[in-house]
Order: structure tokens, then C-alpha cells, then sequence
């Protein structure tokens, strides 16, 4: 039957149905064409450059017009080979015994006729092994709870430019440890590799070539056996395919094809002297990092860079290391091209921070506290690392199951492109999927990013450890930055560095000391007609006083709603800190403590604290929030760092709140049930031991009797995603850990309107 | 009996003269523009735009392990076709067409100055010099 399918199969490709409107349009098209090419060759041999100018755009339009009603005569409908399903369906599941519906959706998608043609076998390999090893027999499927009756949902869809194909199941499924071990046994995979691998990529080694889980392989699955045929016939058409399966209630596998083959929209880089093109179909998005960010952004993970993305961390593949050629990068002194000599993207030697002008915070122990001579601020003007023209160009790539970042010398445009195979003797250069030739004559080679991925090491079944090291160090970056705090850093005199949460500067201002006045006592400056009243941190703390210099900044704060600036030196910079921070050993009114930043003892300015010594009548009285008893409200807080508890308990004490202190969310926990009468609010932190903030909303949340307590969550750097995890655990508010204000204002706005609903 | 003659488009590979079926030289270039393919053999030079086609330049002295071919003014890419495919051979120097009585051909040695007798149809004597036919198929082979 199927040979006899294939004869008849064959004859009717050397024709198809196009319609006529579309013929209309072609011919137009073609005599705008010639009109045009008229036009040029006139200009042309009249030497007139403005009208071969204008009749040259005129081509260029004409030409893509051109270009895509050509390729719409091309374009069937997939509805022509999601026809024969039904009938194949309907005599397979009756010649199993089994029971099966199946739908279609999308039939009126169009694809090129070449990829229609060629994807038929592959989805007819998919469709009966959904029905033959997917869809359980009747019996077994009551058994399960299941209706007997399979589905099969075959569905098309136009995404982003491509064409999705997904043919789903309510079978049951693959089980990934199965699927683990029969590699393991056929030895596709190595131990190790079976043990780290995520549960996505235990499912998808069907795809591995030698792998077949049917017991027995019945011709009733398809002319090519296995599934690693149907991908090697995806990867010809330029297509990914991926599975996605829960063990008992189905699968879904997901294709993705270009809309034709011959032409692909591409992304251009330039790596070496040479350009390469990208197909549209991997990219996902492109990445630039300025110099400076570099040595911050990019990380090492065992012998593996990563640049961290949005909170996940990504593999790094050099392509000038992966195809063996020379990185180029532009001299921004001479703009000629120069050999990249750095050997790993990040060169971590000094750890200054660009901001930082003055010599004397050379972190670099051989520096003499000289003044610098000429020579040496030359030299580090000169250090490329610095220099926009060092940064790094990252192009994230997926291949289906993976994405990575390639790093390239430079991004040019996108563009379409014509595909051309290679020649035999490069068929064996994996890197590449084909050449194209260029706008200028020269050829370009497309790269093909899964083999790319593959020769670097980095594939999810070769690279699995580094993958387990990777998600390891995902784990505790995303656990690091939560404790990270923006700072900013400044000085008042010489030698001596403060800091201050970031969250609350509104903005610094430069001024010269002749600006002050002195009214009243205070310290002013006119601005924008107003005055902003200023003071130095020493009017507070035992520090040194601000230094005697013409050109000074100021730190403009907004302590209860009114302006306040606060006297500083340069240079500034803003950082982001893994706080440690020593709330003992320097604390004193106005600091809160202190910690070592790029090698300088910082102090931490409270300036909150300085505001209410100096300005005390600022303070409006915002009485405690009182409970339904009369009683000031009792709060209970949850920190696991030692600074940040006291700190932040001072702030609620302050106003008048009592607060139940605990460590950890589980001693948290346990002092709710303790004291649950007593308690009107709750303030967490989100990362603790034994028992996170998320956890303890979520009991809290869960619990009848504690339901109705306002949750505040603190966080240093709140992202996104957190922020909606905390709002699905039941997370009232966030609050920044420093931001007392802030919290403060909140507590009272949770307390009274608790109050006024009369609970 | 009329012998039968071929025309031979002879260069010289080094210093090696060999020759090859006229028929089968598609066309004879200068140097052009190439884009270097990292990773790929170190025979393959390079690949480059013919009218529309993507050529594979060979460096025919280092496939037939003679040594990579000097590139001057003289040097040129006979474009040939070889199963369905453009590629270009690299060679030293064109010389020039030699008609050969296909019967003074005679069998090709095992070696010929450095060659091995494999990539030859055979050999030709001509009043001056001794031209090795090449066998272009074999040449292009790729059996690793």
C-alpha cells in the first residue's frame, strides 16, 4: 500500500494549483520590473547618479514583492497532508483495538511546497506513534481513570516568523527514567550524564540516533524506524523538534519549520575578518555588554564562562575558539583592527571600578601613594578593558532543547539570504549548515548553532556536568543576589568612604563651596528657587569634617517628603554588595555600620537617623498603629541576617511598634503560634534557612486563624519573578530592606485600614 | 586507422607538469577573493562566489601531497566540474595544450617525482617533457 501511495506520489509534484490573482500580481510586478530596469540602464548610460539612485530603490522594492509573491505561488496549504491523517488514524487504532479521535487544527497554514512535501513522511511517522505507543488500550485507560477514547491533536500554527507543528497525545507519556536507562544500556549515554540530566532532556534522547523503545518494532510505526530519522529529516528542512511528555497523561512533541527553504531571514556577524550568518529560526535575542559591566557580568562555572541574563545564567561559546579562527576587536586609539589576545572574556586582574578617577584607591598593593606620575594615568587611559570598543557582543541561540550565547567581534544587519550547500569536502565541517553569497559578491557561511554547541562541549547530554555546575551556580547567584544591595559610594574628606542605600538618593548635583550660605545656624543652597537645606555626615558622627575643596557634591535625599542634600566629595559610585556588613564595631548615631568595599573600610551612613538628630521637628508624629485592644500593634519579624534584624527592628521600635524578633521562617513559625493573639502584622525576609519567607506566607496564608495577617516581604533587589511568586504565596507587600520610610508608611497603612475595617 | 587524439589543458603543480581532459576544465581563473572556512581541511583553501555558485577551492599540490602551492601572479583555479560540484584546483602555473596520441600513452608508474601513481590515468611523453594525465575523480576523492 505504501509503495503504491509513493508512485502516485511522485507524478502529481510536477504541477500545483495557483491562483489567478496571484498570477495578476506576478505579471504586474514583472512589468514594473522592466520599467525600472529601463530606467537604470537610461541612467546608467547617461551617467545620471540621482536617477540610477531613484530606479535602483525602485529594484530594490520591486525585487522583494517580487520575491514574496514568487514564493506565495510556492506556498500550500499543510491542510493537503493533514488530510490522510483521519484515514490513517482510523485504520490504525482499529487494527490495535484501540480507541482513538483525532483532531486538526490549522489546516489552512501554508508552507513552502518543498517542506509540505518532504514533511509528510516525518509527521506520518509521529501521528502512528502517537496511536501505536502513545494511546493506552480502552481497558488500560479506564483502569487509569482516562475516557477510552485517545485524543490526538494534530495542530499548525504560524509563531515569530515560522511554522509550528504539534502533535499531541493524552497517552501515557514517556517515563524519563526509563528512557535514561535503555541509553544508558545501549551505551548512548554515560552514567554520569544519565545522573544530572533535567527530566526535558531525559525525554528527548528518543531523538538519539540507535534508540527505539518499542518492544518489539512493528512496521506499523512508519516507513523509518526511529525518531532520530524524523529529526535527521527536520534538520535537512531547517527545522527543530522537540518533545515535552508527563508519564500517564501524554506528550506533545513540537516542530518548528522555516517558511521556505531556499531563502532564510539571517542574523550577520563578523567574526576574524569574516562574516557569518545566523539563521532567524535559533535567534533569540542580542546581547551587548558594555566594558566596564564585563567583569561583573560574566562569571566562570568550572572551565565554562556565563553571562547572567535576567536572572538565569547562560553558557558562553566563543566563535572564534570554537571554529579555530582569530577574534578581532577595534583599537578605539588607532580604529584599526587588533588580535584579541585576552584569553578568557572577563580578564579579572584589577578589580577598580571605571568610575574611579582618584589614584589614591589603586586597590593594586605595588602602587606607591605618590602622586601618579603622567606616564601611569596614560597607560591606564590606554586600558582597553575599559573602552566601549571592548565590549562584548553576545547573540543567544537556542537549538530546541537548549540556548547559549555565541560571542562574536560584531552584529551587522539582518538580512535574507539565499541558501547554497557547501561542497563535499566541507560537508564534514559540522559548524557550518551552508554558504551564502553576500550583497558585495563574497560568500559567507551559515552556521549551524546545535553542531556549534555540540563541537564546544556544551550540548545538555555532552556537557551535563558543566549543565550541573551551571545550575548549581544559577542556584546560589540568584540566592546572592537577593542579599545584594545597591549602594552608593562616596567620601566626605580624604580616606574616608561612606556608603548609603542607593534606593533613597533622588539625585547628586555639583556645586562649588562659595554656593553654601550659612541661615540661621544650617547649612543652605539656593536651588531652583528654593533652598535645599545641606549637611555633612561629621554634624553627626564622630568623622572628619568635609573636606576644605572648591568643587563639592551633593547627595540629594527625600527624608518625609521634604529635600535634604548631603555634603560629599567625589569620586561616586554605585555598586551592588553582597552585604556584610559589621553593625557592632563602628556603629555609632548616624552610621549604621560598616563594611569592607574594594578594599576601604565603609562606613554606612543612616541617613534617616542624621535627619531626625538635626531636623527633629521634620518628624511629624505618625503615632503607632494601635491594635483593636488600644495596644500598640505587636510585630513579628523574620531575618536571618544579624544587621539587617536590628537594624530594621530599631526602625519599627522606633515609632512605638513592639516587635517579636525570629531568625529563621520556622522560628518564625513557631512564635506565631505562640503569641497568635498578639500579633497584627508580619514582616519577613525571603531568604532564610529552614524555612524561606515564601513558605512561611504561604502557612500563613493557609492557616484560618492567621489568614488575615498582612505580610510585608523584604527584599534587597526585588525582581519580577519574585515579586510574583510572593504575590502568588499571598505576599502583601514588598519593601526594600533599607527603604525605612517606606516600611514604615506601609505598616501603618496595613495597621489603620485593618482597623477601620474592624477586624 | 586514425589515432585518437585528446586535447590536455596542462599546469604545472609545483614542478610537476601534469595534465587533464580539456573537456573536463569548465574554466581557468585568476586568484579571486576567497572566504577562508575555518575548520575545514587544510587542502580546502577556501570558497568563493562563481556567478551565483559556491566553488570549493582545492590546493591541488597538497592533495596530492606535493606540497601547498605557492601563490603569485602566476598561480590559477581551474574550475571543474566534478559530480554535480564546483571546485577549483589550485595549481602553480598554466602551460600550455598539448594534443596526446591516446596510443604513446603509456600506464603511470607507481610514483612519479613525489606522486603517488594512484592520481594518474597515465603518462605522455612530449618531445621536451614527461606530462602525468590526471585522474580528476580519484584527485577529488575524499575517503576518509
Amino acid at each position: 500500500m505504501q509503495q503504491a501511495a509513493t508512485g502516485k506520489k511522485t507524478e502529481t509534484e510536477t504541477s500545483l494549483r495557483v491562483h489567478v490573482s496571484l498570477l495578476d500580481q506576478l505579471m504586474t510586478l514583472a512589468g514594473e520590473l522592466v520599467l525600472s530596469r529601463n530606467q537604470l540602464l537610461q541612467s546608467m548610460s547617461s551617467e545620471d547618479h540621482r536617477g540610477a539612485e531613484i530606479a535602483g530603490q525602485r529594484i530594490d522594492l520591486i525585487t522583494s514583492e517580487l520575491q514574496e509573491a514568487i514564493m506565495l505561488t510556492r506556498m500550500q496549504s499543510i491542510g493537503n497532508v493533514f488530510n490522510k491523517f483521519p484515514r490513517v488514524v482510523r485504520d490504525l487504532s482499529q487494527s490495535l483495538g484501540k480507541k482513538v479521535d483525532l483532531q486538526l487544527e490549522g489546516k489552512d497554514v501554508e508552507l513552502d511546497k518543498t517542506i509540505i512535501e518532504a514533511i509528510g513522511d516525518p509527521l506520518t511517522h509521529l501521528v502512528r506513534n502517537a496511536v501505536d505507543h502513545g494511546i493506552e488500550l480502552p481497558e488500560t485507560r479506564r483502569g487509569a481513570g482516562k475516557n477510552p477514547l485517545g485524543k490526538v491533536v494534530l495542530k499548525a500554527y504560524h509563531e515569530a516568523g515560522q511554522v509550528n507543528i504539534e502533535i499531541s497525545d493524552d497517552g501515557k507519556g514517556l517515563n524519563g527514567q526509563v528512557l535514561a536507562q535503555k541509553a544508558l544500556d545501549k551505551g548512548l549515554i554515560s552514567e554520569d550524564q544519565a545522573k544530572v540530566m533535567s527530566d526535558k532532556e531525559r525525554t528527548n534522547l528518543i531523538f538519539l540516533p540507535g534508540f527505539s523503545t518499542a518492544e518489539k518494532v512493528t512496521d506499523v510505526s512508519g516507513r523509518g524506524v526511529g525518531m532520530d530519522v524524523v529529526k535527521t529529516n527536520l534538520d535537512r528542512l531547517g527545522g527543530i523538534i522537540d518533545i515535552d511528555s508527563e508519564p500517564g497523561k501524554g506528550s506533545t512533541i513540537r516542530i518548528k519549520l522555516p517558511l521556505t527553504l531556499a531563502i532564510i531571514p539571517c542574523q550577520i556577524v563578523m567574526t576574524g575578518h569574516e562574516r557569518y550568518a545566523i539563521p532567524q529560526v535559533n535567534l533569540e535575542e542580542l546581547l551587548r555588554i558594555p566594558a566596564d559591566q564585563v567583569k561583573d557580568r560574566i562569571e566562570r562555572v568550572g572551565d565554562a564562562e556565563v553571562v547572567r541574563l535576567r536572572g538565569n545564567l547562560l553558557p558562553l561559546i566563543k566563535l572564534a575558539e570554537v571554529i579555530d579562527t582569530e577574534s578581532i576587536f577595534i583599537d578605539p586609539k588607532t580604529g584599526r583592527n587588533r588580535g584579541d589576545r585576552r584569553k578568557s572574556l572577563a580578564d579579572r586582574r584589577s578589580k577598580k571600578s571605571p568610575l574611579f578617577k582618584d589614584d589614591d584607591f589603586d586597590a593594586s598593593p605595588n602602587q606607591t601613594t605618590q602622586a601618579k606620575s603622567a606616564d601611569t594615568v596614560l597607560r591606564q587611559a590606554k586600558e582597553r578593558r575599559y573602552h566601549a570598543a571592548s565590549a562584548l557582543n553576545i547573540v543567544v541561540v537556542s537549538t530546541g532543547a537548549m540556548k547559549y550565547g555565541l560571542v562574536v567581534d560584531a552584529l551587522h544587519d539582518s538580512e535574507e539570504i539565499v541558501v547554497k550547500p557547501l561542497g563535499r569536502d566541507l560537508k564534514k565541517c559540522k559548524g557550518y549548515a551552508g554558504a551564502t553569497i553576500m550583497g558585495d559578491g563574497r560568500v559567507a557561511l551559515i552556521l549551524d548553532v546545535a553542531n556549534l554547541a555540540q563541537m564546544a562541549g556544551l550540548t545538555s547530554i555532552e556537557g551535563s556536568s558543566r549543565a550541573a555546575e551551571v545550575a548549581h551556580a544559577n542556584l546560589q547567584a540568584i540566592r546572592e543576589q537577593k542579599d545584594r544591595q545597591s549602594l552608593l559610594v562616596f567620601r566626605s574628606a580624604e580616606n574616608e568612604q561612606f556608603a548609603a542605600p542607593l534606593n533613597v538618593v533622588e539625585r547628586i548635583e555639583k556645586i562649588k563651596a562659595t554656593d553654601i550660605e550659612t541661615v540661621g545656624g544650617r547649612r543652605v543652597i539656593r536651588y531652583r528657587g528654593n533652598s535645599l537645606p545641606l549637611f555633612s555626615v561629621d554634624e553627626v558622627a564622630r568623622v572628619k569634617p568635609i573636606a576644605d575643596v572648591e568643587d563639592l557634591l551633593v547627595i540629594v535625599f527625600i527624608i518625609c517628603g521634604k529635600e535634604i542634600g548631603l555634603l560629599a566629595i567625589g569620586p561616586v559610585d554605585a555598586i551592588e554588595f553582597s552585604l556584610d556588613v559589621d553593625g557592632l564595631t563602628l556603629k555609632q548615631p548616624g552610621i549604621m555600620g560598616s563594611a569592607i568595599i574594594n578594599d576601604h573600610t565603609t562606613l554606612m551612613v543612616d541617613v534617616y537617623e542624621i535627619v531626625q538628630t538635626l531636623n527633629p521637628q521634620w518628624f511629624e508624629n505618625m503615632t503607632a498603629a494601635t491594635n483593636p485592644n488600644g495596644e500598640t500593634a505587636k510585630i513579628l519579624f523574620a531575618e536571618d541576617s544579624n544587621f539587617f534584624r536590628n537594624q530594621v527592628k530599631s526602625y519599627m521600635e522606633d515609632e512605638g511598634y513592639q516587635v517579636i524578633e525570629a531568625e529563621d521562617g520556622a522560628i518564625a513559625w513557631e512564635l506565631l503560634q505562640k503569641h497568635a493573639d498578639e500579633i497584627s502584622l508580619v514582616v519577613t525576609d525571603i531568604e532564610m534557612p529552614n524555612m524561606n519567607g515564601f513558605e512561611l506566607t504561604r502557612r500563613i496564608k493557609g492557616a484560618p486563624a492567621y489568614a488575615h495577617l498582612p505580610v510585608i516581604a523584604l527584599t534587597t533587589l526585588a525582581g519580577e519573578e519574585d515579586i510574583e511568586k510572593g504575590r502568588q504565596a499571598g505576599i502583601s507587600d514588598y519593601q526594600i530592606k533599607l527603604d525605612r520610610e517606606k516600611l514604615i508608611r506601609s505598616i501603618y497603612g496595613f495597621l489603620t485600614s485593618m482597623q477601620a475595617a474592624g477586624s | 586507422m586514425a589515432s585518437r587524439t585528446i586535447e590536455m589543458a596542462t599546469f604545472y603543480v609545483g614542478k610537476a607538469l601534469c595534465g587533464m581532459d580539456i573537456l573536463k576544465v569548465q574554466e581557468i581563473n585568476k586568484l579571486m577573493d576567497m572566504t577562508t572556512v575555518p575548520q575545514a581541511p587544510d587542502y580546502v583553501m577556501g570558497i568563493l562566489n562563481l556567478r551565483g555558485q559556491i566553488v570549493t577551492i582545492i590546493d591541488l599540490g597538497k592533495k596530492i601531497d606535493l606540497g601547498a602551492t605557492e601563490m603569485n601572479d602566476m598561480s590559477r583555479n581551474i574550475i571543474v566540474n566534478s559530480k554535480d560540484e564546483y571546485i577549483g584546483l589550485l595549481v602553480s602555473r598554466i602551460s600550455d595544450v598539448v594534443e596526446a596520441d591516446l596510443d604513446k600513452v603509456e600506464p603511470p608508474p607507481a610514483n612519479i617525482g613525489g606522486v603517488q601513481g594512484k592520481f594518474f590515468k597515465g603518462v605522455f611523453k612530449t618531445k621536451a617533457r614527461l606530462i602525468g594525465i590526471l585522474d580528476v575523480e580519484k584527485v577529488l576523492e575524499n575517503d576518509k
